[in-house]
């Protein structure tokens, strides 16, 4: 290659990257001004950026309101299930001795969820219960058989469709519930909702704009529902901190303050 | 400068930048290719198995003890093993699962000796945990899920590091508490005057050359710095006061190495030094879920020890 060629050739990605960048500003800047949502840029190495801490409403399910598509969820139990659940009480939900509540659940709750990502990694954190959840983001498969135990939070593996971060989600111990002792759609609801090892989890995180984020989710349990039930999509606002707090579960703060963690 | 030099640079930025990303993004380490919590066999289980557990593990399998011992005397070789650097920043990337904590340098001088008399009751009674943690038994604050002391960063035994952009991440296995180090940067970060006081405090991070010096402030005065060893080591209580300075580096890609500087004007008469730890890294890429929560069956056990080891006493006294 003459260096007269090489000199075009870098001439030319300088003012490209220039004029790419200007016009990608501008585009921001017009957005603004309009009130259209403001496009997020990338992170430095290209990925979608999901990185903030972010928050929901509430959600959940009485007689009056269902928020998290709960009622559909209840008529989803298989018979057998059902009978395991008019033998439970209400006091064994996990939770109540501080065992994390696994996604989607933990995007009911109201409580802050921290993102930070890295080159092939996306790590979540909750305020709610003090746990982590460490997602790959290359599309890696799970984590090999002899190496996977099972876990409240499940063996996460992650890859982007477009814009949309879709994580599955696996290796769960069937101990977690899908929502609270408090949430009950119907006259006939036990506030039990159980969940089995071969639950298996697909969720789907999009950054919406500067201020927005998106979850939905798709639980598939052959051992508890007849067919695969979806949440509806919940709403997560960027909040103005830089962490989230410390929250941690233990166990002389007494159920109260679980239950308060739960939204009561 | 030439144009053929420009095109030189040029394209060995370009191929650094790919070789960066591809070492960041596609040859990430194996999958988590963890060793199984080994189990002995049901013969071999008693009441004092866990203190054979050394004799006990596979072959090839370190002790803690040897794990310790190979660290310690690790001579750091950054020609060898170059520190990795982040592809946005060009710092140190801590990233990687690290075990065991290993001291290489003790304290200048213990931390009870810095202990102000007057904090004795206080200490006595077990500082904020009075009523809760009864010390003088077996009881610490490990069994009541509290973090793990900030004179160790908050690290338990397996920890993970992150670094991310504007971030260090710290994972702990054995119990699933977290830091998020916020670092200041183009942003000017500082910790969120709204954050509530807690166990592991506020941490704001920045950069002195390639060393992270981390303040870490706004803790609630609950946590203990050391450990107590009844009946005559005091819990070594903190108080709101208390402010940690942390010092994390890498010396090379094998080790990173971890030292701080405790203030408490509230317990102590003076700042004191504490040692100067370093972690072995592990090849994996991902700490595994290990909660601590009140579990019945182990709460069981608990008082069942408890009720054993108080019978064992009161056989030595008779």
């Amino acid at each position: 290659m003459s260096k007269r060629t090489l000199t075009l050739v870098i001439g030319a990605v300088i003012v490209g990257g220039a004029l790419w960048v200007g016009l990608r500003r501008g585009a921001n800047e017009n957005s603004a001004a309009n009130g259209t949502p403001t496009p997020v840029s990338p992170t430095s190495w290209g990925e979608p950026d999901l990185t903030g801490v972010w928050k929901g409403e509430a959600l959940g399910a009485s007689t009056e309101r269902d928020s998290f598509n709960l009622t559909t969820l209840e008529g989803l139990y298989k018979p057998e299930a059902r009978a395991r659940m008019q033998k439970m009480s209400t006091k064994d939900d996990p939770s109540l001795r501080c065992a994390p509540p696994a996604f989607p659940r933990a995007a009911m709750l109201g409580h802050a969820v921290q993102i930070i990502q890295r080159p092939g990694f996306a790590y979540v954190f909750t305020e709610a219960y003090p746990v982590f959840r460490i997602i790959p983001t290359t599309g890696r498969p799970h984590t090999a058989e002899q190496y996977l135990y099972p876990t409240y939070m499940g063996d996460s593996t992650a890859r982007w469709e477009g814009d949309t971060l879709v994580v599955d989600v696996n290796s769960f111990n069937g101990e977690g519930w899908l929502a609270g002792p408090l949430d009950k759609p119907t006259s006939a609801s036990t506030g039990i909702w159980l969940t089995s090892p071969v639950m298996h989890v697909v969720e789907r995180w999009r950054r919406i704009d500067a201020d927005t984020l998106e979850y939905q989710a798709r639980v598939e349990d052959p051992e508890m529902l007849t067919v695969p039930w979806e949440t509806p999509t919940v709403t997560l606002k960027r909040q103005p901190v830089e962490t989230i707090e410390e929250a941690l579960c233990r166990p002389e703060d007494g159920p109260d303050t679980y239950l308060a963690r739960l939204g009561s | 400068m030439s144009v053929k030099r420009l095109a030189v640079v040029t394209v060995l930025a370009g191929a650094g930048l790919v070789l960066a990303t591809y070492f960041a993004v596609v040859a990430s380490p194996p999958a988590a290719a963890q060793v199984r919590p080994y189990t002995p066999p049901q013969s071999q289980k008693g009441a004092d198995w866990t203190e054979r557990i050394g004799e006990l593990l596979p072959l090839g399998v370190e002790t803690r003890a040897e794990a310790t011992e190979r660290v310690v005397n690790y001579k750091p070789d950054p020609v060898k093993y170059p520190v990795p650097r982040t592809p946005w920043d060009g710092k140190p990337d801590f990233s990687g699962v690290y075990w065991p904590d290993a001291t290489i340098a003790p304290p200048p001088v213990p931390l009870e000796s810095l202990y102000r008399p007057e904090a004795r009751e206080y200490r006595e009674g077990g500082g904020a945990a009075r009523g809760l943690i009864d010390w003088r038994g077996i009881d610490t604050p490990n069994y009541h899920c509290w973090p793990p002391s900030p004179v160790n960063g908050s690290m338990g035994g397996t920890i993970q590091l992150v670094s991310a952009p504007g971030y260090l991440l710290l994972l702990n296995e054995g119990s699933s508490n977290f830091r998020i180090i916020p670092i200041v940067g183009e942003n000017g970060r500082r910790p969120s005057a709204a954050r509530r006081p807690s166990f592991q405090g506020s941490s704001v991070g920045h950069w002195e050359g390639d060393t992270l010096v981390i303040d870490v402030t706004n803790f609630n005065g609950k946590p203990w710095l050391g450990p107590a060893r009844p009946p005559n080591q005091l819990p070594q209580t903190s108080s709101d006061a208390l402010r940690i300075v942390e010092r994390w580096s890498r010396p090379d890609a094998q080790v990173f190495e971890y030292r701080l500087v405790v203030e408490d004007q509230k317990m102590l008469t003076a700042p004191w030094t504490g040692a100067t730890e370093r972690r072995g890294i592990m090849p994996y890429d991902t700490v595994l879920e290990s909660l601590c929560f009140l579990d019945p069956e182990l709460d069981a056990r608990h008082r069942d020890y408890a009720a054993q080891q108080a019978a064992k006493k009161g056989a030595a006294a008779r």
